[in-house]
Order: structure tokens, then C-alpha cells, then sequence
């Protein structure tokens, strides 16, 4: 049985990955004690945040619901104080890291979009095709099951027509646990437009409830909200994992921020260390322990455990933690149009072009995922139409008219991971004391090439085809909140921070499960894949228990 | 020996049937044909599935917890299946089970197991089901947990005396001044469909009171209301045409939607009726005499209307990091209810999330559908589609768990605004409901008769045996 | 591409100088913004001073407005403008100059100025929910904010149901309809 300071299995974050690997573990009939950072806050208290917030904090500054705890900082895009900033952030693209993600029990699925993507072969397969990345240690073969697995544990909706799946080479073992969701007129309108340019838009796989329940979860009804936070959890978040988790007997604390790894004989790990709001230290055993607190915090963790045996931080004899950070670095276009596009219909996002992401160019230059973003735009035509000082029934129909005729449009691309994205302790300190993380970021002349040759010029042509009066591109790359590789996986420990299981080379009993194993960041959203590594390192922490 | 006892039992068999066949004059192949489908339309109707299919269990195994204000029952394995089932049952005793409530051996059932009104099947009707269920139902070979009632309700022969008291044994009469249409109506309604089972009150016994016949009862946490035909505490408004389409759909706008045990009614066996036998029904039960509640003065599928406190409340319940410790009706409102049932209660304009106002669930006076729904929320699901609405703590798996403080908080404000405005609940109310709705006194009552009996008959025998010494010495 | 418009950007990383509205005013660079706690209206607010805020409202913008929305907004804005009062004043003996029943009856004739200003941060409050679109404004409406009014037919409100569960299609309204509120 879990007390409050050992369990069989500990896992610090309550994130996917983290709730995941709780239910498996448990499932396995394992104890489970998992500690979570921030607090625990119930989804309507979020839903009314959101509501209160003013419209300049509703789009866009997706951590504006969730204010963060002294104790567990992260992006605080309410406050005007520089100083207070959390991620501290340097090198040319610093904009493109400034990552948004959730320390509250949940995580941040929390306000993720839930696109459900899966990897392609030849994503797992960089350097062996095109000479650039790295390899995954396995196949698409190996990971493919857990995909599977991951769809069901989470409900993904996706569509039956193999001619509509992806990626498109690749045998799916069992269809999606329910049937796709029905686009709105935008992304019909913005599907076939992509269509006469050789841009597939596919309906896109969602973690989201689609016309039936699903776990006890209702069906999405189009609140149009997915971030940054589902009203009624249609959309998967890991909170709503958490209940279950503490029925099957798990134990959760909240507001508990680990902040060391303590290592023993034979570099085992012995116990972690957590600060409570107080500031008093408590100490917390197991015999395995997960370390699922997202790309950032995991190696700024690992880092900050430096002790005898481990002097650049626990696991990381590899010399990689904290290295060869990635996100898919963002372009967006602000396109005026001559008809209306009309967003704000079903979900946020609900679909993708990804046919961009593959080929033999990769050799030379990044792919990219291209898509229409779908969120109500009714407040930014409304403020645009204020602005030009109308009145009456003219305002009312410059409002709809900018509603409808504009759209924004959005490309994320692949980076190669590079040892000079780095993540490493900043002299600054948090509340806590605990050193902040700072992360040197660069996206490479690999991103910007494919800006250049490719993805910029084609947004273009997607615009025309649209027939926008307007184009305006991002000035600058910017986050996409996937946060990977500070903890890369690979078969040698020389040069790869944890193995095929996602677990630590130097710690056997320590798993780093998550995006940070990632060893390629492709262009497409990075959950599923997350999901998946975290079934497979459940399966061998059962394993591993079992049978020692 | 095998050889031939194994013959010699297939000849037992054959003549058996043979026997069995003499004694009923047996069907000719086609009739039997058109008897079976009777019988798994009568099956349907009578929604055996309801009770004797377990949620992803086999069809008709038994094995669903029933509970009880008498703790649980468990359903019994009603295929044919001979170690465990009704494999070994003849015709005539499927229809004592059936219809008086008295198993193979003997001994009696619970009227959980409705027989008080499957005693109006016919002898014909009868026929029909034991031919579905012994020649078309798959066996099942498992056998579900026993039933085991606490002392002294699991003496199964106290449902004898019950029965002489309370069991009506006849067959269903037509009555010579009604129509077809109103005779098959109260045919299925008193009989099949069971309605009063659930929509008749009890007495203290548990016996349905057949003097307030449909006119609302309790069934676990929820509360099968009045469907009499009184305006007001009934469905005397509701034309035939409506209640047949409620039967059909689960759904009434802007009046009601079926949840719990009718939710299931519906999904499993009302959609799938005759548009002639919903007629039927319909023209039965909006005869039904009318039973006025003396507390309603109003209807419960007209009271509330549009509201909302957003102008009040937008904005000043703040951005925060933590729960609220005691949140109000509006806050809990909005975040809980309004996303899918609109911003003041309307609903969503295609009728799918209902509106909250003109909505039996909230004008009843009597709450506990409210409470029930607010708990267990609405799992339905018929050839138009699946209704849903999430529970909010009932269950310990549910993602938005609601306390008893906040869904009394809630609960009030919904009754206040949207409902009937002079009814409140309280936490002993939603507590209660939690827990699978009201238990029965009967149960302690009986204990405590049967100790104040024992106690009388240990001084009787006490004081003979006084008087026995007295008088020997 | 606008400023304000950056993902996740908090309000001290912009690189370029910040434009905020306050009232109808456009003030450049880094504006100081109103603090918190709220100022208070100033003593001469009164319930006429409501009652002229929503009839001057009532003829700025041609839609229902809730009035208690409209007590909580007249009362911030003259916090925010101690001239409030008599800039209402001003824009009624406009509007009964020209017998207006509607806004374009008698917009034209107010005068570019504070009086004009003063009648676009109106308009702009209602339709927006706040008087100021500042991070630590005073949100009045969010449901009842006009914003979403002018697309309702398509778009929803976000975070509330457009209809029931895939209960949507690709079809859409001509541009040209206008929802009536």
C-alpha cells in the first residue's frame, strides 16, 4: 500500500505520462504514490478563470486561467515583471522556447489541442535515410502497438477510410475507438482550397469524445474551448485520469515540488526530496521511480541532483541531459480574405496537412505540418472593427465580415536536435530557492532553410488559393508547446540519456518516460507518441518488479 | 452400459417431449415460428433483459445486483442452460414462476421479479415466451452470485403469506366497454410493461397501492413520478400522441427525458414496441384515474424560466489557483451545468442538451430526480442516438466529482430559478442518494418484531416451566 | 502582424512598444495601466447617473443590453473619467437635437474630441466586456459582451455548446445575414 512517503512505484508529475504509468502500474498490481508539483484544482473553477479573464488574456495566453503557485512557477503571462519570469531564455530564437505548459495536477493536457498523430517510419528513421537526427533504437513495428494502446487509454477519434489515415504506409492493428468529427465550413472550405495544390488536409485523430461517451466522458459538443480547457472533458486530460487513479488506490499529493534525486549504492536511486508550500523537506521512497514532470522539468531536475557520483547530475553520464532541446519551431500568417472562411465551428483544431512533413528533402531541409487554426474569431473582429471607429449596424457587419473574411494559418516544422539547445541551471532562483531553468535555443539553419525555400512560399500559395487580400507571416519563430529531447533516447549510453524503455542507462531503476526521450521531433504534435513511450516503460517497470 | 443408458435417455427425452407435447397439444412448425417471435417480442416488452442481462454480461445469464431497500438481489440465470438456468423447466413451470412467483422448487421469489403483474399473461403469451426462451436463448453455463436477503426476509416462505394477501393470480380480463386499443393498452401496461412496479407506490408491507395506482414511487435514488392523468400532478396534459413519442425517444421537450431505470426501459424495450402497442399504451395509461399529490399546485413541466446571475457574477468570482471553499450557486452553475445547457438554462438550440426550465427534473417538487441526475447523470441510448450527460460524483471514477455541500448549493439554485422555487434539498437528501436512495424501515421493524416474538415466546416458555415446578414441588 | 496577437507571449515580452486603448484613447509605449484595486466612482454617481449611462448606451448601440451590466460598467468608467457625467450630457442634447432614435441619426454630429471618444469607449465596453483590454481589467460581461453577438448564427461563444454532440455541418450562412439581438 502507498503511504504518503513510499509506494512501489513513484512518479513525480501528473501528467499523461505520469497518469498513465500510475494506471498501469496499479493495473499491475503495483502501489503507486505520485507527487505533483502545483495544486489541484477542480475544471469548473478553471472554466469560470477563463471566463473571467479579460479578452486580451483569452486567446492566445492559454496559462492565463491556470495562475501558478509561488512554489510551482511556470509561464506567468498575467504579470507585467520581467523578473519574475520563470524560463529564462537566450540565443537567437529564445522567442521560439518560451513554452506554455500547465503545473497543476493534470498537466499540460490541460489546454492541449489533443491532436492525436501518429509517427511515420520514416520519422523514426532520420539518419539512416537522409543522413541528419537520429535514429529511433526501434521500429515503427515496436511502437505501433503501443499507439494502440495509447488511443484506447485515452479515447481517439479518427476516421475508418485508410485513405484518410496516417501515416499512410503503415497498417493500423485496430481501428480508432470512435468515428471522426465533422469539420466545419472553414476546414471544408480550407480542405479542398489545400487540395488544388497538392495539400492534403486530413481530418485529424483526436483525443476527444466524438457523438458517443467514451470512459465516462461526455461527447464533445462544440464548446470550441479545447484551450485552454475543456468545459466538460470531452477532450482527454490527465485530470480527469486522476480520480480513477486514487479509486484503484493510488495516492496523490499535490503542491509537493521534488526538487533532488538522491542516488545510493550501486547509483540506484534511493529516494526524491520534495519541498512543500512551507518549505519543509520530505523524503519519499520506492522501488522504482518515474520522472514525468515534461521536457523542461525532468533535466532541470536531473541537473539539479548533482551529487558524488553523478557530478553533471543524476543520469547523465551521457552528458546529454538538458541537450538537444526541441518543440516544433512555429510560423504563423495572418491572411485577410475576400470570403469568409468561417472558424469557431467543433473543436479548436480538427485537422492537418502532413504530407509537407516527408520526403527525400529532409536530407537538406526540415519538413512541416501546415493547418488552419479553427477558433472562434468572433473577439479579434470585433476588436479590429472597434478600432476603426464604427458605430451602429456598420460596426455590426465589419465585426461579422472580419470574423469570417480573416484566418490565421499555422506551420510547424521538424529541428534536428542539436547539443547546443541546451537546458541548463540558471544562477536565477525561484521562490522555492531551486535554480530556474535557462535554455540556449537556436532553431538552425535547417528550419530556416525550409523557411525559406519551402514552407514560407507555400503558405503563400495556400493563401492565394484561399484568396486572401492580405498576408501577414510571424515575424519570428515561436513555441508550439511540444517540449522534447532533454532527455534523448538511444541504445548506447555514451551518447543517449535512456534506453529503448525510456529507462535511465546509469539508474536502472529510474524511467524518464515522456517527450524528452524523443530522439527525433518530427513535425507533428508529440502526445501520442509521449503516450506510447509511457505504455511501453509501464510494461517494463511491471517487468521489472516481477520479476527483478 | 454408456452405450445404452445413453440411448435408453434420448428415448426418456423423446418421449418426454412427446408427453409434454400430448398434454399442451403441441404447435405445429409454423405456428411455433410465429409463437417464438411473439415470445421474444414479449420478452422485450416485458424488458427480462432489464434485470437478467448484467451489463456486459450474456443475454438473460443473470447476475445483475439489484439493489433493494432490502439490500440486494441478485437476477437469476434464465436461459436454458440445465445446471444453471431453466433447462430443466416445463412449460408448466415457467408459468408458475412466471406468473405466481414460485420457482421449480418450490420455493418463492422476491417480487423484485415482477410476477405480481406478469400474472395477467395469457396462457398463450406464457407459451410464447417459454418457447423463446427454451428453444431461441442461448444457454449461458454460469451460475450468478445467490441471493442472500438479511434474517428474516431471506425465509423465502414468508412471501407466501404476502402473496395470499397481495398476489392478484388472475389472468388479464378485456373489459367489454373499452376499446382494442385501450384493452391491448391495459393489457401491456398492467402486465408486460409492469409500469406499476415502479410508478405505484408501496405500502409498509411493500405491496403496490393499487388505490393510487401510478401515482409515483421511489426506486432507489431516483423517483418514478405521477403518470395519472391529473393536469396538474400528473400527464393529463401530455396528449397520446406526446407520450407515445416519449416512450419512443426518451424525450419530451421542454416537459421531460428519461433517465435511470426508464432510460433503460426505453432504450431496451419501449423504442422497440409497435407503433400500434405505444398507441396502445398511451390510450391506456392517460385513462388512468386521476391521483392528485395534495402538496402540488402546480405542474412540474411548466415552472422557471430563462435566468441567469452572470451580470452579478461575471468577472468578481475571480482568476484562481485554488478551489473555492464555498462556492456559489451561480459559480457552480456556470461551471458545471451552463457549457452544455446554455448560459441561462435554455438548452442548445437543436434540443439535445434540454433546457432546464419547463423540465419535470427540476419542477417536481419532490427533488430527487434533480439530486439523481446531478449524481448519476443520463446514459440512453436509442436509434436516434446516445443522450449523455456525465454523473458528477455518484460514481468514484467520475472526472468532475461534485461534494454533497456543493450539490445541495447547487441543486437549490437550479430549484430556485429553474424549477420549482419552493422546494430545497438537503445534505442528508444527496447523501442519502449516494448511497442508492431511501433503505426500508420494514427491514428492522421485522428484526425487531421478530426479537419482541422471541423475547414473549422465551417468557412463555419461562414461565411454564415456573409453573411446572411450582407445581411438581 | 499585430502585436498583441503573439502565442503565449506575456505583456513584458513584447518586442515592439505596446499600443493599449484606454477608453477611446490610444496611447502609445508602455501605458501606465488603471491599478488595482479599482477606483472607486466618484460621489457624484448617482442612480441618474445609471439611468443616463444606459439611455445614452441604449442610443449608441441598437441592441438589448442588460442593465445590470450596465450599472457595474457606467460606474468604472467614471471612475476611470471624472468627465463622464457631464460627456453624457453631452451626447443626449446631441442625440435629442436630432430626434435620434439610432446611432447614425446623430453620430456624425458629435464633435472629434472627448465627446467623440468618450462615445466610442461605450460602444467599445459593450462589445467587449471591459472598459480597458488590459491584463488586470475589471471584466463586466463575457457572456453578454456584444462581441459574439454579430456571428452567433455560426460561431459559438466559446465554452459553451454550439449544439449536441456532432450536431454541426459545413454548411454556413450567407455573410449577408445578421442575427437579430
Amino acid at each position: 500500500m502507498a503511504s504518503d512517503t513510499s509506494a512501489d512505484v513513484v512518479v513525480v508529475g501528473t501528467g499523461v505520462v505520469g497518469c498513465l504509468i500510475a494506471e498501469q502500474a496499479l493495473e499491475a498490481g503495483l502501489s503507486v504514490l505520485m507527487l505533483e508539483a502545483g495544486p489541484r484544482v477542480d475544471r469548473w473553477r478553471i472554466v469560470e478563470n477563463f471566463r473571467n479573464l479579460p479578452p486580451s488574456l483569452r486567446l492566445f495566453h492559454w496559462d492565463a486561467p491556470y495562475p501558478p503557485k509561488p512554489w510551482a512557477p511556470h509561464l506567468e503571462t498575467r504579470m507585467d515583471k520581467e523578473q519574475e519570469q520563470y524560463l529564462q531564455l537566450e540565443g537567437p530564437n529564445a522567442r521560439a522556447y518560451l513554452q506554455g505548459y500547465v503545473r497543476y495536477a493534470g498537466g499540460a493536457t490541460w489546454h492541449w489541442a489533443g491532436i492525436c498523430w501518429r509517427l511515420t517510419p520514416e520519422d523514426m528513421r532520420l539518419k539512416s535515410l537522409y543522413g541528419v537526427g537520429r535514429d529511433w533504437p526501434f521500429s515503427h513495428d515496436v511502437i505501433e502497438p503501443y499507439y494502440t494502446r495509447a488511443e484506447y487509454a485515452i479515447g481517439v477519434c479518427g476516421p475508418s477510410d485508410p485513405t484518410l489515415q496516417w501515416p499512410p504506409n503503415a497498417k493500423r492493428s485496430k481501428p480508432y475507438p470512435m468515428g471522426p468529427i465533422p469539420f466545419g465550413p472553414g476546414e471544408h472550405r480550407f480542405t479542398e482550397a489545400a487540395a488544388r495544390i497538392g495539400m492534403i488536409n486530413l481530418p485529424a485523430p483526436q483525443a476527444r469524445n466524438s457523438g458517443v461517451s467514451y470512459d465516462g466522458r461526455p461527447p464533445c459538443c462544440g464548446n470550441n474551448n479545447c484551450f485552454p480547457v475543456c468545459p466538460i472533458a470531452a477532450k482527454y486530460d490527465a485530470a480527469t485520469a486522476l480520480p480513477k487513479i486514487e479509486a484503484k488506490g493510488g495516492k496523490i499529493l499535490a503542491n509537493a515540488v521534488v526538487y533532488r534525486i538522491e542516488t545510493g549504492e550501486k547509483n540506484a536511486i534511493e529516494a526524491v526530496h520534495f519541498f512543500d508550500p512551507d518549505k519543509r523537506s520530505h523524503r519519499v521512497t520506492a522501488k522504482i521511480f518515474v520522472i514525468a514532470c515534461n521536457g523542461i522539468e525532468t533535466p532541470k531536475l536531473l541537473l539539479l541532483s548533482k551529487d558524488e557520483r553523478n557530478p553533471n547530475g543524476v543520469a547523465n553520464s551521457s552528458d546529454q541531459v538538458g541537450r538537444n532541446m526541441m518543440d516544433q519551431p512555429k510560423l504563423i500568417a495572418d491572411l485577410e480574405l475576400q470570403e469568409p472562411l468561417w472558424t469557431g465551428v467543433g473543436p479548436v483544431q480538427s485537422s492537418s496537412i502532413l504530407n509537407t512533413t516527408q520526403g527525400e528533402f529532409r536530407s537538406r531541409y526540415a519538413g512541416a505540418m501546415f493547418r488552419m487554426e479553427n477558433f472562434a474569431r468572433s473577439p479579434l473582429g470585433a476588436a479590429a472593427a472597434l478600432k476603426k471607429g464604427l458605430v451602429g449596424k456598420a460596426l455590426d457587419a465589419e465585426i461579422r465580415r472580419l470574423s469570417a473574411c480573416t484566418a490565421r494559418l499555422t506551420v510547424e516544422h521538424e529541428i534536428m536536435p542539436s547539443a547546443d539547445n541546451r537546458l541548463t541551471l540558471s544562477s536565477k532562483k525561484d521562490w522555492l530557492g531551486i535554480n530556474k531553468p535557462n535554455i540556449y535555443y537556436d532553431v538552425g539553419d535547417y528550419v530556416r532553410q525550409s523557411a525559406k525555400e519551402y514552407t514560407v512560399p507555400r503558405l503563400q500559395q495556400l493563401a492565394a488559393e484561399l484568396g486572401a487580400t492580405n498576408f501577414q507571416l510571424s515575424p519570428e519563430f515561436l513555441n508550439s508547446d511540444h517540449i522534447m529531447g532533454g532527455c534523448v533516447m538511444g541504445a548506447e549510453p555514451a551518447t543517449a540519456v535512456v534506453d529503448a524503455d525510456c529507462r535511465a542507462h546509469d539508474h536502472p531503476n529510474l524511467f524518464l518516460p515522456g517527450g524528452g526521450a524523443m530522439p527525433s521531433g518530427t513535425a507533428s504534435n508529440s502526445t501520442l507518441t509521449m503516450a506510447a513511450l509511457a505504455l511501453k516503460a509501464a510494461d517494463a517497470i511491471a517487468d521489472q518488479l516481477k520479476h527483478g | 452400459m454408456g452405450n445404452s443408458s445413453h440411448h435408453l435417455g434420448a428415448l426418456l427425452i423423446f418421449f418426454g417431449t412427446m408427453a409434454a407435447g400430448i398434454c399442451q397439444a403441441a404447435d405445429p412448425p409454423d405456428q411455433t415460428a410465429t409463437a417464438i417471435k411473439r415470445g421474444e417480442y414479449l420478452a422485450t416488452a416485458a424488458d427480462c433483459g432489464a434485470c437478467h442481462t448484467a451489463p456486459g454480461g450474456k443475454p438473460f445469464a443473470g447476475g445483475l445486483p439489484i439493489s433493494t431497500p432490502l439490500d440486494t438481489i441478485y437476477s437469476t440465470n434464465i436461459t436454458p442452460s440445465v445446471d444453471f438456468g431453466i433447462g430443466h423447466y416445463t412449460e408448466e413451470e415457467f408459468s408458475r414462476a412466471l406468473r405466481r412467483g414460485v420457482r421449480r422448487d418450490g420455493a418463492n421469489l422476491y417480487p423484485a421479479m415482477p410476477y405480481t403483474s406478469y400474472a395477467k399473461f395469457t396462457e398463450d403469451d406464457a407459451h410464447a415466451l417459454y418457447l423463446y426462451f427454451t428453444q431461441t436463448v442461448k444457454p449461458v453455463e454460469q451460475r450468478p452470485p445467490p441471493t442472500q436477503l438479511p434474517f428474516p426476509m431471506n425465509i423465502r416462505a414468508s412471501m407466501i403469506a404476502w402473496n395470499l394477501l397481495f398476489l392478484d393470480s388472475a389472468a388479464f380480463v378485456p373489459d367489454p366497454h373499452q376499446s382494442p386499443e385501450w384493452n391491448r393498452g391495459a393489457y401491456l401496461v398492467q402486465g408486460a410493461a409492469h409500469c406499476s412496479t415502479c410508478h405505484t407506490p408501496r405500502g409498509f408491507l411493500m405491496q403496490e397501492e393499487a388505490s393510487r395506482a401510478l401515482s409515483g414511487a421511489q426506486v432507489g435514488p431516483w423517483y418514478a413520478p405521477n403518470i395519472t392523468s391529473d393536469p396538474i400532478s400528473g400527464i393529463g396534459r401530455w396528449t397520446k400522441e406526446e407520450l407515445a413519442a416519449y416512450l419512443r425517444t426518451g424525450h419530451l421537450s421542454g416537459k421531460a427525458q428519461a433517465a435511470g431505470s426508464m432510460g433503460e426501459a426505453v432504450e431496451d424495450s419501449f423504442q422497440h414496441l409497435t407503433a400500434a402497442d405505444l398507441d396502445a399504451i398511451a390510450t391506456y395509461i392517460k385513462s388512468v384515474a386521476a391521483v392528485h399529490g395534495p402538496a402540488d399546485d402546480a405542474s412540474r413541466f411548466t415552472a422557471g424560466k430563462m435566468f441567469s446571475e452572470l451580470a452579478a457574477l461575471r468577472g468578481r468570482d475571480g482568476i484562481k489557483s485554488d478551489n473555492d471553499a464555498d462556492p456559489s450557486g451561480a459559480a457552480l452553475f456556470q461551471g458545471n451545468c451552463g457549457s452544455c445547457h446554455s448560459a441561462e438554462g435554455q438548452g442548445s438550440k437543436d434540443g439535445y442538451y434540454p433546457s432546464l426550465f419547463s423540465n419535470s427534473a427540476t419542477g417536481a417538487k419532490n427533488p430527487t430526480n434533480l439530486i439523481a441526475a446531478i449524481l448519476y447523470g443520463v446514459d440512453r441510448t436509442t436509434s436516434g442516438g446516445q443522450a449523455f450527460m456525465p454523473g458528477f460524483g455518484g460514481h468514484a471514477t467520475d472526472a468532475n466529482p461534485l461534494s454533497d455541500r456543493d450539490i445541495v448549493v447547487l441543486g437549490n439554485y437550479v430549484l430556485a430559478h429553474y424549477g420549482s422555487a419552493d422546494t430545497t434539498i438537503t445534505e442528508p437528501q444527496v447523501a442519502e442518494e449516494r448511497r442508492g436512495g431511501p433503505s426500508s424501515p420494514l427491514l428492522a421493524l421485522a428484526r425487531a418484531g421478530m426479537a419482541a416474538a422471541a423475547v414473549v415466546v422465551c417468557l412463555g416458555i419461562a414461565f411454564l416451566i415456573l409453573r411446572r415446578r411450582k407445581s411438581s414441588a | 502582424m499585430p502585436d498583441q496577437d503573439r502565442d503565449d507571449s506575456p505583456t513584458a515580452f513584447k518586442l515592439a512598444r505596446r499600443k493599449v486603448l484606454v477608453g477611446g484613447l490610444v496611447v502609445g509605449g508602455v501605458a501606465a495601466l488603471p491599478t488595482l484595486p479599482l477606483i472607486a466612482a466618484p460621489a457624484s454617481w448617482s442612480d441618474q447617473s445609471a439611468a443616463r449611462f444606459m439611455e445614452i448606451s441604449l442610443l449608441l448601440i441598437p441592441h438589448r443590453l442588460n442593465e445590470e451590466v450596465g450599472k457595474r460598467m457606467g460606474a468604472a468608467m467614471a471612475a476611470l473619467n471624472p468627465s463622464l457625467s457631464q460627456h453624457i450630457d453631452g451626447l443626449l442634447s446631441i442625440a435629442r437635437e436630432k430626434n435620434a432614435r439610432i446611432v447614425e441619426d446623430f453620430f456624425a454630429d458629435i464633435p472629434d474630441g472627448p465627446l467623440k471618444e468618450t462615445a466610442l469607449s461605450i460602444i467599445s465596453a459593450w462589445y467587449l466586456g471591459v472598459v480597458t483590454d488590459a491584463a488586470d481589467a475589471e471584466v463586466f460581461a463575457y457572456e453578454y459582451a456584444l462581441m459574439y453577438q454579430p456571428t452567433r448564427d455560426v460561431m459559438t461563444i466559446p465554452s459553451y455548446a454550439i449544439s449536441g454532440p456532432n450536431g454541426w455541418t459545413a454548411e454556413a450562412p450567407p455573410l449577408s445575414n445578421m442575427p437579430e439581438f
